[in-house]
This record gives structure tokens, sequence and C-alpha cells, in this order.
């Protein structure tokens, strides 16, 4: 595990402070005095910088974009590709940009006949190794050597020797190599080694023969490996399901949100011709930065996979049988007239958006049922779900950064949420951030303090007798985060408790300003917060002590209600858009709509209410979740009085205007008294070790409808139990 | 026409001649593949294991450099693996690695970077034959004819009782004693053909020949004698006013 | 503007009307027969060049039924005018300035209905 030196990290923070649009830079305090600014020029235009801002930054600062390949603002400087190089007036030689510190005074030209020739220069050693074969490589169109060359390149080469040739790696079953296209950059070890955590790619050989691989037979298995596609400035590493599949300037980008965890990672649906071609990260500085986990990236097959098209009913065999729309929208409002009250229950699960999920509310409660829940269960015992602040991550992603100790209980972050896993290394990694485990022993890719996985510790850290409670009372930022799953054990309540007392007392003692969150929740699946928000119970319990005649399961695919728990007679109706748990023991399907092919909001596990919008159009004859239920309670005569996504928002907007308000977290607060009402509950912790459900790589790829149904994702579990020769690859260049 | 032809011929093949002059040992691939492949004597299972005074020795090296920088000892402690095995094994890699705690990633990164750090088994005696151009001047070439002749190996390759390894390298630093060989850690200088066989005689007899100059000097004086310094060193004052 | 206005007021007394073209309702009518032949003999090529889904004799029957529409109309100045309308459109079709779809206007009334209420909407499709 690497931890920058002093230097580095002071370059990377002014790195951070210049690139980073969020108000909360925080990898140091860059309050500086405005006389302790330095004067330089770029092209004679005179700019005021910090000192230690880099040649690179200043000109960005001016507008003057730098050619470069090795340097991203993200990770640490490397400057070894040389195509930065501007002359500074009077010096010698021409400077690398991306590492150089400016002085007082300098005149940077960027466009004078020395830079210009040092580029020229540098663009033609790099293309004497670099294949010329753009077009069979997917990196056309958007390649940075290939753009590079065209503005700063010279015409021709006066190279004539032979060039050299690397032999591919097999890396896995997600990345695609092409290693004599490498230019050696080194961006993706370096990402592999700051930002992942996983040190297995690196530079092997040297001069000529150098090359970049993992020098023996090894997969780059890291849940944030993708990334290293969109890192790879040239057709190096390149996505192996995308291959050869399209062009970037032949794909229509839609900008949505990704529900395949609680983050919400801001992403770009690439599609061509109603067909997901690929999923891609979008920045936003507060949830995901720049980088998505593979699950979001990879499992876009999923979508064309498996799929719901067409209304299906249970004939009198027992089989599903096609239908239409009328026939089966009267036979559902039908068996909704036939029952009443309670009789009719509805079970949401992970992946609905609020639209749906509101528009099913108003129709149970129109008929005078209210028994609404959600797959996912939080203790109801004590606050429960009323203070919001009990079940969201109130500090916030981005607010990791601030932090100086973190105590995670029950709970792997890196698997149920990557991203939000990346921001704990990446504070780890530049403000000494102390980390602490309460809960099975994981590698969550940065050393942690581990406190022992029984709820023993729990109880003693919250009675202030464990020997952790010391460095909590030290802490001037303490943030606790608890899984989700850990509180849907049978003591959730108790755990929920312990929790909060612990967060109490570490806020007591730290002495932190108002504004400081300690507790959090770290949810895993992306419609709970709406679900709750919108007042859904969460958990089946009350649905399994008393069975409905009619049960709804909308987008139930997590397998906690089965045939098995209802009664012979009771009528189940699933709404979903793939045949995956739920569909099968329906006896009506309504097909519904992915992320992808509706305009759905999302609410992230810190509160953060989101959009999808419409990539493509949904498969057959599904249909947009909400406009499904809509036209159910037409047919079953309580119309709900919405015709459109903008009515259905105002409806949002009056349960929870927070849902509506795009973009922004609704602070939540009240920890106090969710504390003294989490004293009133049963306080009996079971004895039984704080296992989150996933613990290695293999568990992270298959987890929801979409993921399950992805051959990608399949492949990917494969390649990590049987490693990566078990996977057969079409024979491609 | 016919002429033209052949000058064509001539001139393309003599390019290619040029171009081939371009081959230094490390291009020729002395350093070997820089990917890992197992074979049956180098794979992760190959036993390693440091010795207990290598093991004092590393710890030694380690303590030279500050806490938390354990990392700055991965060349010293590959060398200790590999005069502890002869060679490099992936095993030995990653066992520095290990004794390290650093990433084998990092450690294999170091281990192809430098040539002297073989990863490929080795004979007993590793002969590095120095062809560059002031031993090549010296007949060097009469000298690697000789061992090639002797041991019936060529450059790159090891003898089959694995006593020997022959490699050609780059200047070694002793061109005054030119022409050279290096033997594992000894130089042996200002060879004949009789000297090499003989020095190869005393090795496979399993006895150590003394390193250093064959033709009689002392390390790299004057092949001729001394030139000057010969009388002994003047005293204090030497040279200075007497006045003074 | 009262000079104006006494010669309107003057002339609408006189009820002399300048003519478009035709002198007389018989005039008029000879026009319009003219248009309906040149209408009648275009068909044929018209469905032709665009490639029409319909038959010559269709077209015809729309070409009748189009003049139909206006046999109330005895006033030779609106028949007139008409005429000149007419003819720009036989122009526009003869010289290809409209496309398919324009010339399939004339069939409108024998498309479906869009559907306005959300049921028959959600039946339909996708919602646009």
């Amino acid at each position: 595990m690497l931890r920058l030196p002093a230097v580095s990290r002071a370059i990377a923070g002014v790195a951070h402070s210049k690139t980073c649009l969020a108000p909360s830079n925080n990898f140091r305090t860059s309050v500086r005095a405005s006389s302790n600014m330095v004067e330089v020029f770029v092209d004679g235009k005179p700019v005021m910088v910090e000192p230690g801002t880099t040649v690179l930054q200043a000109c960005e600062k001016v507008g003057v974009q730098i050619p470069r390949f090795c340097f991203h603002e993200r990770l640490s400087v490397a400057g070894n590709c040389r195509m930065c190089l501007v002359e500074i007036e009077r010096a010698p030689k021409p400077v690398a940009a991306c590492a150089m510190p400016v002085m007082k005074g300098w005149n940077i030209l960027t466009n004078s006949e020395k830079t210009r020739k040092a580029r020229e220069g540098v663009m033609e050693f790099l293309l004497a190794n670099h294949p010329l074969d753009c077009p069979i490589c997917d990196q056309g169109g958007e390649c940075d050597l290939q753009d590079q060359s065209m503005m700063f390149g010279a015409d021709r080469s006066r190279f004539t020797e032979g060039k050299r040739a690397v032999e591919d790696k097999n890396i896995g079953p997600l990345i695609k190599t092409i290693m004599t296209r490498c230019i050696q950059c080194t961006r993706c070890v370096r990402f592999a080694s700051e930002i992942a955590g996983v040190e297995d790619l690196g530079t092997t050989g040297r001069g000529n023969s150098m090359q970049i691989g993992t020098y023996v037979e090894k997969m780059f298995m890291s849940e944030l490996s993708g990334n290293v596609i969109d890192v790879c400035p040239v057709g190096a590493l390149t996505s192996k399901p995308y291959a050869f599949t399209a062009r970037p300037w032949e794909t229509r980008k839609t900008e949505s949100i990704d529900v395949m965890d609680a983050v919400g990672s801001n992403i770009v649906v690439s599609t061509r011709g109603g067909e997901v071609m690929r999923v891609m990260p979008r920045l936003n500085e507060e949830v995901n930065e720049e980088w998505i986990s593979d699950k979001t990236r990879f499992s876009y097959d999923g979508l064309k996979r498996q799929r719901l098209t067409q209304p299906m009913v249970k004939d009198a065999s027992g089989q599903l049988v096609t239908t239409s729309w009328e026939d089966v929208l009267t036979r559902v409002a039908g068996v909704l007239q036939s029952v009443q009250g309670n009789e009719v229950a509805a079970i949401a699960g992970g992946m609905v958006d609020a639209e749906a999920l509101v528009a099913l509310k108003d129709l149970l409660n129109r008929l005078d049922s209210d028994n609404l829940c959600t797959e996912e269960v939080f203790p109801m015992a004590g606050a429960g779900t009323d203070m919001r602040s009990n079940y969201l991550l109130n500090s916030r992603i981005a607010g990791i950064e601030e932090c100086d100790v973190l105590l995670l209980i029950g709970t792997n972050p890196r698997y149920e949420a990557p991203l939000f896993n990346a921001r704990i290394r990446k504070s780890w990694l530049h403000n000494e951030l102390q980390v602490a485990l309460v809960g099975h022993e994981v590698d969550l890719s940065y050393s942690y303090n581990h406190l022992g996985d029984s709820t023993q510790v729990l109880k003693d850290i919250a009675a202030g007798t464990h020997p952790f409670c010391e460095v909590l009372a030290q802490a001037k930022r303490p943030v606790v985060v608890v899984g989700s799953t850990t509180l849907q054990r049978a003591d959730g309540a108790a755990i929920l408790n312990a929790v909060s007392t612990i967060a109490q007392n570490a806020r007591a003692s730290s002495g932190v300003e108002e504004g400081w969150k300690v507790l959090n929740v770290l949810h895993r699946v992306a419609s709970q917060v709406a679900a709750l928000d919108l007042g859904y119970k969460p958990g089946v319990e009350a649905i399994r002590n008393a069975p409905p005649k009619v049960l709804f399961l909308l987008g139930a695919d997590g397998g906690c209600i089965t045939r098995q728990d209802l009664p012979k007679d009771s009528f189940i109706i699933y709404q979903g858009h793939h045949g995956d748990v739920g569909a099968p023991m329906a006896d009506i399907i309504l097909p519904g709509a992915a992320y992808t092919e509706k305009n759905g909001t999302y609410v992230n596990t810190e509160g953060r209410a989101q959009q999808t919008r419409v990539a493509v159009t949904a498969p057959g004859m599904a249909r947009e979740d909400w406009r499904i239920i809509r036209a159910v309670s037409e047919l079953a005569g309580v119309t709900l009085p919405y015709d459109s996504v903008a009515e259905v928002r105002d409806r949002l907007a009056e349960v929870a205007p927070n849902l509506v308000r795009y973009d922004d977290v609704e602070q939540a607060n009240y920890f106090k008294q969710a504390n003294e009402l989490a004293q009133t509950v049963d306080q009996t912790l079971l004895a039984e070790p704080l296992i989150p459900p996933q613990v290695s790589v293999k568990d992270f790829y298959m987890t929801d409808p979409i993921s399950r149904a992805s051959q990608t994702m399949a492949k990917c579990v494969k390649a990590v139990t049987e490693g990566a020769d078990a996977i057969e690859e079409p024979a491609i260049c | 026409m016919f002429l033209s032809r052949t000058i064509r011929a001539a001139v393309s093949h003599s390019a290619k001649q040029v171009r081939s002059l371009h081959q230094s040992a490390v291009r020729a691939g002395a350093g070997g593949v820089f990917v890992h492949r197992d074979t049956p004597d180098n794979n992760a299972e190959t036993p390693f294991e440091f010795t207990p005074e290598n093991m004092k020795r590393i710890e030694a090296i380690i303590g030279n450099y500050p806490e938390g920088h354990k990392q700055a000892a991965t060349l010293p402690v590959l060398d200790v693996a590999q005069r502890q095995h002869g060679w490099l094994p992936i095993s030995a890699m990653n066992k520095v690695a290990e004794v390290l705690e650093i990433p084998p990633m990092r450690v294999y990164e170091v281990a192809t970077f430098y040539t002297m750090f073989n990863r490929q088994p080795m004979g007993k005696y590793h002969i590095q034959i120095c062809t560059t151009t002031p031993c090549m001047l010296c007949d060097s070439d009469s000298i690697l004819a000789a061992i090639q002749s002797k041991l019936g190996i060529k450059v790159g390759q090891t003898t089959p009782d694995k006593l020997f390894t022959l490699s050609e390298v780059e200047c070694l630093g002793a061109c005054v004693n030119a022409p050279m060989v290096q033997i594992n850690d000894n130089y042996y200088e200002d060879l004949t053909t009789a000297d090499i066989e003989q020095i190869l005689d005393e090795l496979k007899a399993g006895r150590m020949p003394p390193p250093g100059p064959r033709n009689g000097r002392f390390s790299c004086e004057p092949a001729g004698g001394l030139t000057s310094l010969t009388g002994p060193p003047p005293g204090p004052g030497f040279g200075v006013r007497t006045d003074l | 503007m009262a000079s104006t206005a006494a010669t309107r007021t003057a002339s609408g007394a006189v009820k002399v009307v300048k003519p478009i073209f035709s002198r007389d309702i018989n005039e008029a009518k000879r026009r319009v027969r003219e248009l309906y032949r040149a209408w009648y003999r275009e068909v044929p090529n018209t469905v032709t060049l665009y490639q029409l889904d319909i038959s010559t004799s269709q077209g015809r029957e729309k070409v009748r039924e189009m003049f139909n529409k206006n046999k109330h109309i005895t006033d030779p100045r609106v028949i007139d005018m008409l005429v000149i309308k007419g003819k720009m459109e036989l122009e526009e079709t003869i010289h290809v300035w409209k496309q398919k779809t324009h010339v399939m206007r004339y069939f409108h009334e024998s498309e479906t209905p869009r559907p306005t209420d959300f049921l028959s909407k959600f039946y339909q499709g996708h919602d646009p």
C-alpha cells in the first residue's frame, strides 16, 4: 500500500483544489493571503496562482490546454510522457509542464516555435512504436493520441525501423488489452495502485522493451477495474464486451443515473438504434467523481436478456401465457376490486423509481389498503424510519474526505458501494484518515483497525469500555457508518441503538460543530431511501404474518416472499423488467421498464434525488412502471390524478418535496431525539458475528435482476472462481 | 538494368547489416522476456526460503532505511536472494515482497529492470565476457571463441553440468586490462586464450583461480612497466622555496 | 381618407365588380372544366411519380370529390380564385415541388385519429 510522500501530496493537493468544482476540497487548507500569490505569464497574459501550482495548471487557469498523456487530475504526477513540454522564456530547455512548479515572473510560451517543435518531436517518438491500426481500434474517435497527433504532431515520421510488438495480456473478462498500442503513460498503473488499491499492474522490463502488465499471469480483478479503460489515453486497454460493437460518433449519449447500488453514480448511456451499447461515467464531484464500478459499467448486457416484454397470465394448467394489455389490465383491476382493504398488499424491490413507488402507494391507499413495504429490512422499533436522519448517509459521500476517524460497522463498502469505498481510500491515502471496522474481516483495499466481528465489541464501544473509545474521543471529526444489511438482523433495532449511542458519544467528545453528522447508514439498493421517504414500511414481516389475498410485487426480486409464505388461493401480480425471482411465482406479469428506459427519480443513500432519462424505449410491450399502475387504477375505478411525468412529480412534491429537488441533498437532523427514542427498544444483541452478505469479489458481480441476467457479470464470477483461462473468448485480433 | 538490380540488392543488404549493428545485448534478449511463464523449475511453488544468516543480513539492510520505507531495501534484498539461490525464481521475488511488505508487482518491476538480476536458471559460474570496443580491439573475440569451444556452449547458454553460463556483456569498466571476463564477482583480466582455458580448468576442478591481471602486472599499472612514480615518494617540503 | 371612403360607398352602390378573369359564370365554368381535365390527366402521372399506394381511379375520385366540394359556389370571382389555387396545387404536383406526404394529405380523413386519453395512449404504445 502506498502513502504518498509529503511533496507529491502537496502537488496532488493543489491539483485537487484546482480541479475540484465542489467547495469541499480538503486535502489541505488552501486559504492563503493574496500577497502570497505568485504572478506568472502565459503567452504574455498575467495570472496570479498559488505557489506550488504547476505550469500546466497555471496554463489551464487562463484557458490554455497543454497536451498531455500521462498527467491525470486525480492521479499522482508521473511526468514520463513528455507531451506537455513547454518553453519558459529564458530557460535553457523546454520543461514538462505537468511536473514543474511555477516560479515568480515566469513567462510560459505555450505556442512558441520551440514548444511546437518539442511537441512534434515527442509525438514522433510516441508514434514510432504505435501501430497504425486506428481503423480497427476501439478507441478510434475518442483517442487522445489520435486527437493530439492531429493537433500537435508533425505530418510525417522519420522512423524507418520496425515497430516494437508486445504480447497481449489476459487480465480478465472485462478489459481487452492490445499492449502494442501502449505508450507507457502508466496512468493505469497509478490508477490501480492509488484509486483502486490493487497493486497488480506495473511496468516490467526496460528501454524499448518496457511493457505494462502484471508480470505473472494474473487478472486485474478490482471492483473499479473498468475505469482504466477511460483512463487509458490510447487503445491499449479497451472494453471487452464493447469490442467492435460501435463507434463513439454513431452513438447517442443520454445522461442518467446508475441503480446497481445505492450510491447513484452519474452515468452516460451510449445507445445506438434502440440498444444500449455501453455505460460510461459522468463527472459528479459529490457522488462518484469520475469513476464507476464494474457492475455499473458492464452489466448493461443484462438489459437485453431475460426481459419481460409482454403481459402474461397464468392459464389453467399453470403456464404463463402471453396476452394483451387490455386483457391483463382488466384482470388485475377485477382482482383488485374483488378484495377489500388490507387484503391487498404490495412489495417494492430494489430498483424501483420514486414515480412508480408513489403511484403504487396512491393506488393501494385508494383501495383502502396500507400494506406497502420494501424488500429491504430496516428496524422500525424506536424512531425507525420516522426520523430521516436514521436511515441516511448523513455525512454525505464527499464528507468522508473531511473526517479523520471512520468507524465501519457490519459493512463491506468495497462491494456494497465501491465508489464510497474509493472515497474512503482517497481520504485514507491523502488525509491520514483512520479507519476501524467492526464486522467480518474483509479486504477493503486500505489498512484498517479490525476491532472484531462480535456484537460484544459494539456494546463495549457504546458503553465506553473499549480501547477504541479513546481514538474516537480524540477524533476531531468522527464518522460512524453502519451497513444496512447489519440492521436487517433480528436484533437490528438494538444494533442501530448501539450505533447511534456510539455516534452520539463520539459527537459529544469530539466537540465538532453542530452541522457535522456522525451517524450514517450505508444502503445497498437504489430505491430504498425513496421508498422510506414516501412512507413504505421496510421489511415484509407484516405480510408474512398476515398474508394478503392479493400481493403486488413491484420489481421485487429479492426472494423474501415465496409462494409457501402465502395461502394457496392468494393472487400474485408481478410488475418488473426481468424474469428473475419474482416473476415465476406470479399469476399475472406486467412488463415494466428498466432504468435506462424511463424517466425515473432515484434517491441515493445520502438522500440525493437524481433522475434517469430515457435512453432507449422499453422492449416489446413493456411500459414505464408508473403508467402501468395508472392504467390499472383507471380500470379499477380509482383513477389516479396524473397523466404525465410532470404531474406525477407534482404529486411526489406533495408527499416528499425533497424527491423532486434534483441534485440537492436535504439535510436531516434530530439525531439526539432518535437516539432517545431508540433507548426504549429491546437492547439485547444476538451473539452472531456481523457478516455482510458480500464478502469477497465473487459476491459483488451478481446482486440484482439486471446483473444476474448479464453474461459479462457471469463471466466475471466464473473468472474469479475458476481463473481467466476458463472464459472462452471469441478469437478477435 | 542487371547492374542496377545487383547494386540495389547490395545496398539493401548492407542496409540490413547496418541496422543489425544497433542491436545491443539487452535488445538481443539478454534480460529474457519481461513476462513470467511458469516452468517446472520456476513457478510460484519453487521452494525458496531465506537462510537464517541471510535473514539477519536483510534485517540489517532494512535497518539502514527510515521507518516505513522498507521498500527502499528492494535492490539489496533481491541481491541477497540471488546470491543465495544463484538466480531469482518467481518464488524468491514473492518472498522478497513478503519480507518487505510490499506488493509483489513492485518487486517484479525492479527485478525486470536490472539486467544483473537473473530470472532464468544460471550455472554455478556466470561468465560475463566483455566485447565492447576496447576489449574487442584487444581480441576479446578469440577469448570468446576459446570459451565457446572449451565449454561447447554458445552465448546465453548453460553447460549441461550446470557449471557455467556464458553471456556477452557491455563494458565492465576494465578497459585498461582488456580483454577481460567477469566470473561471478571476480574480474580476470589481460587474458590470453591459454589463460582463460586454464581458468576454466581450475574452476571445473573446484578450485578458485586468483582474480586479477594475468600478464603479471599489478592491478591496472601500465603494461610496459611504470613510466612515472618509479622512485620513493618525496618527503615534506618537496618543491617548496627553501627560504620559507 | 374621406375620399376613399366615398369611392368605396359609391362603387358599392353601383355593384359593378371588377372580374378576376371571367366576366360571367359560363366563362368561369369553362375554366373549372379546363382545370378538372388537367387534373384528370395528371392523376396517373402523380400516382406513378410519387409512388402512391392508391390506384388512378381512387385519385380521380378524390379529384372529383374536391371539385364537388365547391360546386355550390356561383360567384365567378370566387370560382376564379379557387381555380387559381387549384392551378397552383397542380403546378406544385406536376413539378414534384411536393412530397408524397403532401399529396396524401388530400386523403386525410382516412387516417385514424391519435388517442388523447391516457388509457388509449397506453394501449397504443410508448408514450410519444
